[in-house]
């Protein structure tokens, strides 16, 4: 890729929106329903109804690898924070391995971040929340993930999640041992899992741009054949190559 | 269609500008505000240097140049007409020794040596005739 001296406008490189906790906001204004796709982050999230008494609901996710299927009605309101790869462990703590496709909601999540309860009380107001989101002190104060599994998360996601563990070890300066102890602690994925979670997003940002045939997506993407890329697709994705969501939504990490 | 620009993805650009102007004797043309690329004073085809994500932000994967890894099986290759100085002030300036300079029955000395990202250089005389 070219950049041209005289082209001055900012960019935002990969590796910059993986170094800070994102926030996001979903409002939605008409019934439906949206297919998430697991990206391996853990989030922390608010939801509530601008139209209803009902209490906000607290939620606290561990890494995802399973797509879910959100159901939502008009005035459905979410609030969250995704943490960086690798920064799960803020929220989880020794438990962050255990949280892997689960999560925690209303008092089990604020048994797990008390001060999710002083947060939820600011509903319904949006910007307010989502500051004191990133105010907390396990997202405001979330350490960087090291030097080696920064070298790895990153190589992982240049490689787009093709490369065999041992080659991705020895870029990251590590055993492939070690490399996995990093993951296991502070992501609460295998680097394994992690690379086929990248290698499938990679497949499905193919897929909906839609100008490669699957087979040619399969060969880019790293797998063997098609048929490796339908089997991945249908374990992280919920469905077939050749039949992609309508209500897809994709993270932007991955995006 | 003709050849404009080689372009090697690496870890850190303004290092490796750093080292090329220290190791090999080449000047910046300009290097980007992002540090995500530069363009050397090469002439009328350019080499330049892009960041390792530019190339993830251009939607493919590649396998990154490291000097942990075997080089890439392609070379960048610079002409000069003392081979045996320029390869010796490439190693006292970093460079990897890969192979000596050694002459060639078509009457061209050649020698090779790893940059810092592990690419293949090779430093040449002219070939004559």
């Amino acid at each position: 890729m070219l950049i041209p001296a005289h082209y001055h406008e900012p960019l935002l490189t990969p590796n910059a929106a993986r170094s800070v906790e994102a926030a996001w906001t979903f409002v939605a204004t008409t019934k439906g329903r949206a297919l998430v796709l697991p990206d391996g982050r853990c989030d922390v999230i608010v939801r509530f109804n601008a139209h209803s008494d009902a209490a906000p609901v607290p939620v606290l996710t561990g890494p995802a690898t399973q797509p879910y299927e959100v159901s939502f009605e008009a005035g459905d309101t979410w609030i969250g924070v995704r943490m960086r790869p690798g920064s799960g462990v803020a929220f989880w703590g020794d438990r962050l391995w255990q949280m892997a496709d689960h999560a925690a909601r209303g008092s089990d999540a604020i048994a797990a971040l008390p001060e999710l309860a002083a947060v939820i009380d600011m509903a319904p107001h949006t910007d307010a929340l989502g500051r004191a989101l990133l105010d907390l002190p396990a997202v405001a104060q979330a350490a960087p993930c090291g030097e080696t599994l920064q070298a790895a998360l990153d190589a992982q996601h240049l490689t787009g999640g093709r490369l065999a563990m041992a080659s991705l070890a020895r870029l990251s300066g590590c055993t492939t041992r070690h490399m996995g102890r990093l993951f296991q602690r502070a992501v609460g994925l295998s680097p394994k899992t992690y690379a086929q979670l990248v290698r499938f997003h990679r497949a499905v940002a193919l897929l909906t741009d839609g100008h490669l045939t699957l087979t040619q997506t399969a060969l880019e993407a790293g797998y063997a054949d098609q048929a490796h890329m339908s089997r991945d697709v249908l374990r992280f994705g919920g469905f077939h190559p050749s039949a992609l969501p309508a209500h897809l939504s994709q993270p932007g990490f991955f995006a | 269609m003709k050849l404009g620009y080689t372009i090697i993805y690496v870890a850190d650009v303004p290092a490796t500008v750093a080292f090329y102007e220290a190791a090999f004797g080449l000047t910046l043309k300009f290097i980007h505000d992002s540090n995500l690329y530069a363009e050397m004073l090469t002439g009328e085809t350019t080499l330049a240097f892009a960041g390792n994500e530019a190339a993830e932000m251009s939607g493919f994967a590649v396998r990154p140049n490291t000097a942990k890894d075997l080089p890439a099986a392609w070379e960048i290759c610079l002409v000069t007409d003392d081979v045996a100085a320029a390869y010796a002030h490439a190693i006292t300036s970093g460079c990897t020794p890969l192979v000596a300079p050694v002459d060639k029955p078509w009457g061209q000395t050649v020698s090779y040596v790893r940059d810092l990202n592990g690419c293949l250089v090779e430093i040449a005389s002219p070939v004559k005739g």
